[in-house]
């Protein structure tokens, strides 16, 4: 009888539920009619809080809860400049090797304590001992505090540290006492905790589900027409994200699936905002054995390349084909680096001339199943190779499984692997050129295996000249880009964009910047009118 | 029966045993560099060859294997190399969605599913046993990932009942949280009296409930047709029929009692089905459960999470299992437990 009575009851609190459910009772009563809460879905997965160990996607949210000293920005000639931070001003000597930074009077980080310039000390010097981009401080000799206000920052040669101190990774100036807990508790930032300056605090964290974020009162800039609490839902899936958008449950999306951004933009309910990104994709050839050991056939394979309809159906126009790996708009980016065009003609002469009459030879591709801008243009290649008798077996793999595949014997791996690749800061010389393809004795990301002494060289001694004669060290870099150009040890395919779709009640800009690939700054999202 | 149930919690040991093995062997076998997970796709050498000695994956595999068994019976599943948040404690977090979501997709399976069959079953031959059948087929057969995604667009994209996703309005979930009791949203609202929560939860439940239930359903009703029409045909009926015995009480009282205890195995079976299938419909309706956590750690290839769901969703099959076995000995006095 007790069975019966608990399945009835069971039957009734479901049916009472789901009568509920389907009599359109709403929970939350008003939408955003205020500047409350602003409703975000994103594919950016949190790997840590710690603001020192960040290396990855969570910068997302980390642009939001602390700042650097200062940020880099974009003029509308696409070079990078600074703005002020916690620094208002800052100064560097003739060899840009002692860089003085003054920090902004009334500051305080969320738990209340003023910033001072041994907070600043103790962050750049935790970022240059453990951090997750440890290397981008690789020139710092010494950072002296000579007042509470003062933070004078000694390289050992001559260095670029106003793009080093404005990098999304390891330039985030957090409270000193958190970072000492830190030291003592290796879980302290395990539970979601930050202290950092931003406009918003991270209020709670559901691992791998939600974040969110509420706004902090004493913000430096204030935060007066500003969203209140932001809660970003955690949407692995693309289509996912554009259910929520058109349905209401969210106001901003990020990447939503690009081939329905016409669809959605028709439907008058949202307005489109592209912005470049420093993000680049690149396809490497496996320069260590035949046929890609041959550089006619790696020019060649360079000419068949379908870069315009790489951009038209990988990237839905969202892009422009690249100059080389370095992304428009970030240092050292040339207009004169030199670009392949399809050219099938030319890329059957030169297969000929490499003893490859007709191609007849078979190449395997990889690329990160999870990618689907590679998942839309990896057959165009294989189509279009095929026009020059080239076969290609396509192979989709999980991208940690692609790369260590890749990494482990070059001898064995694939033919061609592509890659989307985006500086850590905003020096693409010290980092695409010398990460895609400077030699080392391991393979990491220059997974074309090419080697060469003369292209080491010239990206070495542009990076060590980079702080002190800009000038001279983009010469040295353009060398270098055209010899990637000559030698071809890749297809440089696209510089991607990114498409906001912002709701017509609201406006996004400014919260894209090149210079922080993955970050949506929040603070930037407002009402109209 | 205590001999019985020894037996089975032994061999079920040695299973586990041998699923954490296989399991731990393949995780160490897959291409993958788990440290370049743990830091970031674009951390550099030595902070990779830093990590891999913070994780112990720089001494043996033999030596990794009996540290992992070690921690593993003391409790600690180690930690997700993407989230970092302990494997054990990431999976308790996300049971109670993954749990409200197949108990809602049950009780809708056993709820329509019986009476469809014994419906069925009395009618044989008519148009609604004929429905019945498609309807078990379809319900079966279609693809999970399929089904939610036709109905997200019809349901919620086109009609606009139900919202498409998650499992609360993020206003709510936010301004309003529900105080957490049992981490059932259901319950949770119920009990704090939220009754708008509560018709806000229902409605988030109603796609994925229903996607969930399709396969179950379709099962149990065609399991319960069958048996109903073997136990129809059998003598006793026939009598309690000659004595008068009104039709609906044969067919619930009588009938059902005795056809159940294959619908039962059925219905054990499709929960334990439902602990993997679970995995498509979270994966669709961004649900928060233990298949999203799942998921996301088979394209992180976060190998300690993978290794502790598998782990977790065998200790589940087999509890499942033993539960059946004990309460279809209890329905059906023919049934006995060797």
């Amino acid at each position: 009888m007790r069975g019966r009575f608990r399945f009835g009851l069971s039957v009734v609190i479901l049916t009472a539920a789901l009568a509920a459910a389907t009599a359109g009772w709403t929970a939350s009563g008003e939408r955003h009619a205020s500047l409350q809460l602003l409703r975000v879905s994103s594919t950016a997965a949190v790997t840590t809080w710690d603001p020192i160990a960040s290396f990855s996607t969570e910068v997302f949210y980390m642009a939001n809860v602390y700042e650097p000293l200062i940020w880099a920005t974009q003029t509308r000639k696409g070079k990078t400049t600074f703005t002020p931070g916690l620094a208002s001003t800052w100064s560097h000597n003739g060899d840009s090797t002692r860089w003085t930074f003054h920090l902004r009077k009334g500051v305080t980080f969320h738990n209340g304590d003023p910033v001072t310039s041994a907070d600043v000390k103790a962050s750049i010097e935790a970022a240059a001992d453990h951090g997750g981009a440890s290397f981008i401080w690789s020139a710092l000799k010494s950072v002296v505090t000579p007042d509470a206000s003062t933070v004078i920052i000694n390289a050992s040669a001559p260095a670029r540290i106003d793009l080093v101190a404005s990098s999304e990774y390891d330039a985030w100036i957090v409270c000193k006492s958190a970072l000492e807990a830190a030291a003592k508790d290796s879980k302290y930032w395990a539970s979601g905790r930050e202290c950092g300056t931003g406009p918003y605090m991270l209020k709670s964290y559901t691992a791998g589900t939600q974040v969110v974020l509420a706004g902090y009162q004493k913000y430096w800039r204030g935060l007066k027409g500003h969203f209140q609490n932001v809660v970003v839902q955690i949407t692995p899936e693309a289509i996912t994200q554009q259910q929520m958008l058109t349905s209401g449950q969210i106001d901003l999306a990020f990447y939503p699936p690009s081939e329905n951004l016409k669809k959605l933009v028709a439907s008058g309910k949202f307005t489109k905002t592209v912005a470049p990104t420093s993000e680049t994709y690149v396809a490497f050839f496996n320069t260590t054995r035949a046929p890609l050991d041959n550089k006619t056939v790696r020019q060649a394979l360079s000419w068949a390349m379908p870069y315009a309809n790489i951009v038209k159906v990988g990237a839905y126009g969202l892009g422009t084909q690249s100059r080389g790996p370095v992304p428009k708009g970030i240092f050292p980016w040339s207009k004169t680096t030199p670009q392949y065009h399809q050219n099938l003609a030319k890329a059957r002469k030169l297969l000929a001339r490499a003893g490859h009459q007709g191609g007849k030879f078979t190449l395997n591709l990889t690329y990160a199943a999870e990618n689907q801008a590679e998942a839309r243009f990896a057959p165009l290649i294989k189509d279009a190779f095929k026009k020059v008798g080239v076969k290609v077996n396509l192979k989709a793999i999980l991208f940690n499984q692609q790369w260590a595949q890749a990494k482990a014997d070059p001898t064995k791996a694939q033919d061609i692997f592509l890659l989307l690749y985006w500086p850590t800061y905003s020096d693409a010389g010290a980092d695409n050129l010398w990460s895609l393809f400077h030699s080392s004795k391991k393979p990491f990301f220059n997974l074309s295996y090419w080697k060469s002494e003369t292209y080491d060289k010239l990206v070495d001694d542009g990076a060590a000249i980079t702080g002190s004669n800009e000038a001279a060290a983009q010469s040295k870099y353009n060398q270098a880009m055209r010899m990637l150009y000559n030698e071809a040890p890749g297809a440089y395919l696209f510089d991607a964009r990114v498409a906001l779709l912002v709701p017509k009640g609201l406006t996004a800009r400014g919260v894209m910047n090149i210079n922080y690939p993955f970050v949506a700054f929040f603070y930037n999202v407002k009402k109209k009118g | 029966m205590l001999h019985w149930i020894g037996r089975r919690l032994l061999s079920s040991i040695v299973t586990l045993f041998a699923i954490t093995t296989i399991t731990f062997v393949l995780a160490r076998v897959i291409p993958s560099d788990p440290a370049a997970v743990y830091i970031g796709p674009l951390a550099r050498p030595a902070e990779i060859a830093r990590v891999t000695k913070q994780l112990g994956l720089d001494r043996s595999v033999p030596v990794q294997y009996l540290a992992y068994m070690r921690d593993l019976f003391k409790g600690d599943w180690g930690s997700s190399l993407a989230t970092k948040e302990p494997v054990l404690g990431g999976i308790m977090h996300r049971l109670p969605a993954t749990l409200e979501l197949i108990l809602s997709a049950m009780t809708i399976a056993v709820l329509v599913g019986v009476p469809l069959g014994v419906l069925a079953a009395r009618m044989t031959g008519r148009p609604i046993d004929v429905v019945v059948r498609i309807g078990s087929v379809v319900g079966i057969s279609m693809p999970i990932f399929w089904l939610g995604l036709l109905m997200q667009a019809f349901l919620s994209g086109k009609l606009g009942l139900v919202p498409p996703t998650s499992r609360l309005d993020l206003t709510t979930s936010v301004l309003n949280p529900i105080p957490h009791h049992t981490g059932f949203n259901l319950i949770d609202a119920a009990i704090a009296g939220r009754w708008a929560t509560l018709g806000d939860a229902a409605k988030h439940l109603v796609l994925p409930a229903l996607t969930l239930a399709a396969y179950p359903t379709g099962l149990v009703a065609r399991m319960t047709r069958a048996s109903m029409l073997d136990v129809l045909n059998q003598d006793y009926i026939r009598t309690a029929r000659t004595f008068g015995l009104r039709e609906r009480r044969i067919l619930w009282q009588l009938a059902l009692r005795n056809a159940f205890a294959p619908t039962l195995t059925v219905i054990g079976l499709s929960f334990a089905y439902l602990l993997t299938g679970t995995f498509f419909v979270e994966l669709v309706y961004d649900w928060p459960g233990i298949g999203q956590f799942a998921t996301n750690a088979l394209l992180n290839v976060d190998y300690p999470v993978i290794m502790g769901i598998t782990l977790f969703g065998a200790i589940g099959f087999l509890s499942i299992n033993l539960v059946v076995d004990l309460l279809q000995a209890r329905l059906d006095p023919r049934v006995r437990l060797r």
